[in-house]
C-alpha cells in the first residue's frame, strides 16, 4: 500500500479526534512516514501548522470485534483494506510495545482512555504505553520531568521504563501502571457527596472527610517540587515577567471588569516582592486529575504542562506557588461541580458545607505543603508574601479558566467568577 | 496437680479424623466466651456443658472450630488470662470432664475446639510463683525474672499504661523485683529457663492429649527479655515457638498454633516462619480499617494495609475477624509511618468515642444491617480465615456502662425468655445482666427469634458461610484486586484451580456505578452465588455494573454454555 492512498482518508479522520487541536483542518500533509510491520504504518501528519502522530493499522475482511463502537477511529477503506487506528487492535499495540520495550512479555492490552494529547495502552495490568499525539519538536517535558524526578529519589511519579525517540523528538513512552489507583478528583467528589447528603456542616465531622488526603497530597507536592529544583536546577525568579503575563491576560479576558484595578494591585504586588523565593520548572497544569491515590500513597502525573502551549514557554521556570495554586482552584471546582449535581431547591442550603470544604481542604494541603523539609527554601521568605503570591497566582489561574469557560462552557462561566469575587471584590 | 496426675483422672477423646492437615485454611472459627453462651446448672454463669447443649446450633450455623477463651483456674483479676493452674478447669465452668464431653461431642459433629493459653506469664497466685517468691534459691527461684533494680529493660514499653507505672513490681517476700510485661499480677515466665520451657511444653501436650485442636496463643511477642532491645519478636521467641511447632507436629499431626502477636503485619508474618512455627496469625490492623473504608466510603484504607501485608508461607493462614471480646486496638500503631489509625481514625469525632472501649459489631455500625452484611461479605471473601465473635450472627448489642470489656461479654441470646434463655438462674445471679435495651435487648434480638425469619441476619449469616464453604477458593485461592475508577469500589478476584468468584463491594452509602476490567476472563458468564442469577456475559470492552447503597455482589465465572460447578 502506497501512503498517497490514505492522504485523502486524513483529515475527516484527524478531525474526529479528541487530541486534534482545531475542528477541521483546512490542509493535512504528511510531513514523514514508515512502515513499522505488514499491517502497522507510522505517519507523522502536519495540520494546520500542527503535527500528530498517527499508527495505522490495516486489515482485509470484515471489520475485527475490537472496531465495534469505535467509528470514529476508523480512517475507511485504502488498497481494499480497512484503515483504522491501530492502537485499538490488540496485536498491533504488541507490535509497537516490542518496538520500545522488546525484552517484555505481555498478554493482554487495554485502552486506557484517550487524553487530550495522547492516547494510552495498559499491559497486563502492569505496564502503560503512552503514545503521544500531539508531537512537538524536541524533548517532551511529561518523559523529561518525570525521568528527572525519579533519578532524583522523588518516589510519587511512575519513571520511564522505555521510551520512543526520533531526531530528538519523543515519540511515546513505556510507564509502569500505577494499580488500584483512583484520581484526586473522584475521591475529592466521593468526599463532597458524602458532605453534600449530611445532616451537618462540618466536615470534620462528616465520614468521608478528605482534610487528611488533601494533607498528604500537599506534602506529596512539596517533596516534588524539592526535587525538581535538586533535579533540574534553580533560576532567578523574574516577578516583572510573571506579573507581566498576568496583566496582559487579565487584558485578553477580563478589561472591562469592575474588578480589574484589585486585581492588578494584586499582580503589582507579585512584581515588588524584595524575596519571592525560588524560580524553578513546576508541573504546570497541576490539579486534582493529575494526582492519581494508589496503595502507597499519592503519585503525581502527566507533566506535559498545558499542551495548547508552545514547548518552550512549558519548559520555563516558575514559582512552585503556581502549581499551589493550581491545586487550590481545583478544589474549589470540585465543590462547584459536586454541588451541580444537587437540585436547584437544595443548594443554597449545600453553599455553606461546600465552603467549609473548601476551607478545611485548602488549609489542610497548605498546611502539608509549609511543613515539607526544604520548601521553605524555594518560596518568598515573607510569610505574607507566600499568601500574596498565592493570592496572584490564584486569581491568574481563575481569569484564565473565564476565558476558557466562555469559549468552551459558557454556562460554567460562573464557577471561576464566584473566586475572582472572592479575592478581588469588585 | 502435674500433668501425669490429671493424665491418670481423664480418659482421652479421640482425635477428628485428619483428612485435611490444613483444615484451618478453610475454616470458619467461633470466638465463644464459656462464662457467656449458656448456663447449664442454673448458677447464672455460663459453663462448658453449656456450650455441649448448644453444639447443634453451631453446626446448623456452620461453624468448624470454637475458640474457647481461657478457662483455666483462675483468680480472675485479668479474664481468666490469669492462670494458676494450667491442668485445672475453672470450676465455675465445670471440671476436665466436661471438657473431654465439650470436645468429644464438638467433634462428633465435625466441629474442632481450640482454646487460649497464655504462655508469658501466670497469676502471681500460680503455685510457681508463689515458691518462687519464697527466697532466691528454691527450686523454682529461677521460673520468673527477679531482679534486684528496677532499670534493667528501659527500651521495653509499658503495654498497660493506664494501669501500669513500670514493668518491674517490687515483692517484698522474696526482696526484689519481677518483670511483668501486662498487669502487675501476671509475672512473666523466665523462658531461659529450660524447666519453664519443659513445663509448657507439657502444658501443651496435656491438652492436645486430652483432644484439643490447638491454641491460640496470648500475647506470643513477650517470651524473652535482652539487653538493649524492647522485648518483642525476640529471635529467642521465635526459637522456642519453631521448636514447640515441630514438637506439635510430630506428635500431634493437624493441631494448630493461632498466633496472637498484635504487631505490624510485616513483623507478624515472621511468627509463620518458613511455615514451621504458627499455623495462623491474626490480622490486626485490616479490622478497623474495615470500618475506616466505609466511613470515608474508599477502599484505600483497606487496599493500602493489604499491600503492606506480605505473602505468607505454603500452609499458614490469617485470622481475619471484625470484632473479639477486646476494645478496638491501636495499640499495635507505634512510629508516624504506621500512625494512619491515629491520624485518620482517632480524629473522626464517631470513631474517637469507640477507641479504647468495647463496642460489638451492630452498634458501631449504627444498627445498620447492610453494612454489617457487607463487612462480613468483605470477611468472608478475604484472605484468611474468618473468626466471628459469639452473638454477632444474631445482630447482638452491648452495654458500655459495664465497663472494661465487659460492656461486650454479656450473656448470649437465645430467646425472648427470662434471662434471653441463657439461664434460669435469678436475675440478680447472673454474671452481667443480660441485654434489655429496645433495639438489642434479647426480646427482639435472639437466636429463636431469628431462626425462625428466613430473612434474619443469622439466616444470612448462615447462607454465606455455606457458600464459603462450596468454595475452597476463599480460604486458599490467589486473591488479586481489580482496578476501578471509582474510589467507593472494592473490587478483587478469588481463584484457585477451575473455580474463579469476583467479589464487588460499594463501601459508600449511595448507589455507585462501576466499570471493571475483566478481559482475562472474556467471554465468561458471572453466576451471583446467592441466587445463582447468570448476568450479562463478560466481553472484550470493560464490564459495567451497578451496586445499590452498600451492597455487594459475589459473582462464580463460569464458562459460557457449561453448567456452573457446584
Amino acid at each position: 500500500m502506497k501512503i498517497e492512498q490514505l492522504t485523502p482518508l486524513l483529515p475527516a479522520y484527524l478531525a474526529r479526534q479528541r487530541w486534534f487541536a482545531g475542528s477541521k483542518p483546512s490542509s493535512v500533509g504528511v510531513v514523514d512516514h514508515a512502515q513499522l510491520s505488514d499491517r502497522l504504518h507510522w505517519v507523522l501528519a502536519e495540520a494546520d501548522g500542527a503535527r500528530y502522530q498517527l499508527l495505522i493499522g490495516m486489515v482485509a475482511g470484515l471489520p475485527p470485534e475490537f472496531l465495534h463502537g469505535h467509528d470514529p477511529e476508523v480512517l475507511g477503506v485504502a488498497d481494499s483494506e480497512i484503515a483504522f487506528d491501530g492502537l485499538l487492535d490488540p496485536d498491533l499495540a504488541k507490535v509497537l510495545l516490542s518496538r520500545l520495550a522488546p525484552d517484555e512479555v505481555v498478554s493482554r492490552v487495554r485502552p486506557m482512555g484517550a487524553e487530550q494529547s495522547n492516547t494510552s495502552l495498559v499491559f497486563d495490568d502492569r505496564l502503560v504505553l503512552k503514545v503521544f499525539r500531539r508531537i512537538h519538536q524536541g524533548l517532551n517535558p511529561d518523559v523529561e520531568v518525570t525521568r528527572a524526578l525519579a533519578d532524583a529519589g522523588f518516589e510519587h511519579v511512575a519513571a520511564p521504563v522505555a521510551t520512543w525517540e526520533e531526531n530528538g523528538t519523543h515519540l511515546a513512552v513505556v510507564q509502569p501502571y500505577l494499580a488500584g489507583g483512583t484520581d484526586g478528583w473522584a475521591l475529592a467528589l466521593t468526599s463532597l457527596r458524602d458532605l453534600y447528603a449530611n445532616d451537618g456542616d462540618d466536615p470534620a465531622d462528616c465520614g468521608g472527610d478528605f482534610a487528611a488526603e488533601a494533607r498528604r497530597l500537599g506534602n506529596v507536592t512539596a517533596k516534588m517540587h524539592v526535587a525538581l529544583a535538586d533535579a533540574l536546577g534553580t533560576g532567578a525568579p523574574d516577578t516583572g515577567e510573571w506579573a507581566g503575563l498576568m496583566e496582559r491576560q487579565l487584558e485578553r479576558i477580563a478589561a472591562q471588569s469592575t474588578w480589574n484595578a484589585s486585581a492588578r494591585a494584586v499582580f503589582e504586588h507579585l512584581r515588588d516582592m524584595a524575596n519571592p523565593g525560588a524560580a524553578i520548572r513546576v508541573h504546570g497544569d497541576f490539579h486534582l486529575g493529575q494526582a492519581l491515590r494508589t496503595d502507597t500513597g499519592w503519585f503525581v502525573l502527566d507533566f506535559e504542562g498545558e499542551p495548547a502551549r508552545p514547548l518552550d514557554e512549558r519548559r520555563e521556570r516558575s514559582s512552585p506557588l503556581k502549581d499551589v495554586a493550581g491545586m487550590l482552584r481545583s478544589f474549589h471546582y470540585a465543590t462547584a461541580v459536586a454541588l451541580r449535581d444537587r437540585e436547584d431547591f437544595e443548594r443554597e442550603a449545600i453553599v455553606p458545607k461546600a465552603q467549609a470544604w473548601e476551607q478545611r481542604n485548602r488549609a489542610a494541603f497548605l498546611d502539608g505543603f509549609l511543613s515539607t523539609n526544604g520548601i521553605a527554601g524555594l518560596l518568598p521568605a515573607d510569610p505574607a508574601d507566600i499568601d500574596g503570591a498565592l493570592t496572584a497566582w490564584e486569581l491568574d489561574k481563575a481569569i484564565y479558566e473565564v476565558g476558557y469557560e466562555r469559549d468552551h462552557r459558557p454556562e460554567w462561566v460562573d464557577i471561576p467568577e464566584a473566586a475572582i469575587a472572592r479575592m478581588v471584590p469588585g | 496437680m502435674s500433668p501425669s496426675d490429671a493424665n491418670t483422672a481423664v480418659e482421652v477423646v479421640q482425635p477428628l479424623e485428619l483428612t485435611d492437615p490444613n483444615w484451618f485454611q478453610k475454616a470458619v472459627f467461633y470466638e465463644v466466651l464459656v462464662r457467656g453462651f449458656f448456663d447449664s446448672n442454673d448458677d447464672g454463669t455460663g459453663d462448658l456443658r453449656g456450650i455441649t447443649d448448644k453444639l447443634d446450633y453451631l453446626q446448623w450455623l456452620g461453624v468448624d472450630c470454637l475458640w474457647l477463651l481461657p478457662f483455666y483456674e483462675s483468680p480472675l483479676r485479668d479474664g481468666g488470662y490469669d492462670i494458676s493452674d494450667f491442668f485445672a478447669i475453672l470450676p465455675e465452668y465445670g471440671d476436665l470432664a466436661d471438657a473431654l464431653t465439650l470436645i468429644e461431642e464438638a467433634h462428633k459433629r465435625g466441629i474442632r475446639v481450640i482454646a487460649d493459653l497464655v504462655m508469658n506469664h501466670t497469676s502471681d497466685q500460680h503455685p510457681w510463683f508463689l515458691e518462687s517468691r519464697q527466697d532466691k534459691t528454691n527450686p523454682k527461684a529461677d521460673w520468673y525474672v527477679w531482679n534486684d533494680d528496677d532499670h534493667r529493660w528501659p527500651e521495653a514499653r509499658i503495654i498497660f499504661v493506664d494501669t501500669e507505672k513500670s514493668n518491674w513490681t517490687w515483692d517484698p517476700v522474696r526482696e526484689q523485683y519481677y518483670w511483668h510485661r501486662f498487669f502487675s499480677h501476671q509475672p512473666d515466665l523466665n523462658y531461659d529457663n529450660p524447666d519453664v520451657r519443659r513445663a509448657m511444653v507439657d502444658v501443651i501436650k496435656f491438652w492436645l492429649d486430652i483432644g484439643l485442636d490447638g491454641f491460640r496463643l496470648d500475647a506470643v511477642p513477650y517470651l524473652y527479655e535482652r539487653d538493649g532491645t524492647n522485648g518483642e519478636n525476640l529471635k529467642e521467641t521465635h526459637d522456642f515457638l519453631k521448636q514447640l511447632r515441630k514438637e506439635v507436629d510430630e506428635q500431634f499431626p493437624g493441631r494448630v498454633l493461632l498466633a496472637e502477636a498484635n504487631q505490624w503485619p510485616s513483623d507478624v508474618v515472621d511468627y509463620f516462619g518458613d511455615g514451621d512455627e504458627c499455623h495462623m496469625c491474626f490480622h490486626f490492623p485490616v479490622m478497623p480499617r474495615m470500618f475506616m473504608a466505609v466511613r470515608r466510603e474508599q477502599r484505600f484504607p483497606i487496599t493500602e494495609i493489604l499491600a503492606q501485608t506480605p505473602e505468607i508461607p505454603e500452609g499458614c493462614q490469617w485470622g481475619m475477624f471484625l470484632r473479639n471480646h477486646d476494645e478496638l486496638t491501636l495499640e499495635m500503631v507505634t512510629d508516624e509511618e504506621r500512625d494512619y489509625m491515629y491520624s485518620e481514625y482517632a480524629k473522626d469525632p464517631r470513631m474517637k468515642r469507640n477507641v479504647g472501649i468495647s463496642r460489638r459489631l451492630a452498634p458501631l455500625v449504627e444498627n445498620d444491617r447492610r453494612v454489617a452484611e457487607l463487612l462480613h461479605a468483605m470477611l468472608f471473601s478475604m484472605p484468611g480465615s474468618p473468626i466471628l465473635y459469639y452473638g454477632d450472627e444474631i445482630g447482638m448489642g452491648d452495654n458500655i456502662y459495664l465497663g472494661d470489656r465487659d460492656g461486650v461479654r454479656t450473656p448470649m441470646q437465645w430467646t425472648p425468655d427470662r434471662n434471653a434463655g441463657f439461664t434460669k438462674a435469678d436475675f440478680a445471679r447472673l454474671y452481667l445482666p443480660v441485654l434489655m435495651d429496645p433495639v438489642y435487648g434479647y426480646q427482639s434480638v435472639n437466636v429463636e427469634a431469628e431462626q425462625r425469619d428466613q430473612s434474619s441476619l443469622l439466616h444470612w449469616m448462615k447462607r454465606m458461610i455455606d457458600i464459603r464453604k462450596q468454595h475452597p477458593l476463599f480460604g486458599t485461592g490467589s486473591f488479586s484486586v481489580v482496578n476501578v475508577d471509582n474510589p467507593s469500589v472494592l473490587a478483587y478476584v478469588r481463584r484457585q484451580g477451575d473455580d474463579t468468584v469476583l467479589c464487588i463491594n460499594n463501601l459508600s452509602r449511595f448507589a455507585q456505578p462501576a466499570e471493571l476490567p475483566l478481559q482475562d476472563f472474556d467471554g465468561m458468564t458471572p453466576i451471583e452465588l446467592l441466587g445463582r442469577v447468570p448476568f450479562p456475559k463478560i466481553g472484550e470492552l470493560p464490564y459495567f455494573i451497578t451496586l445499590g447503597p452498600y451492597s455487594f455482589y459475589w459473582f462464580q465465572l463460569v464458562d459460557h454454555g457449561s453448567a456452573p460447578a457446584q
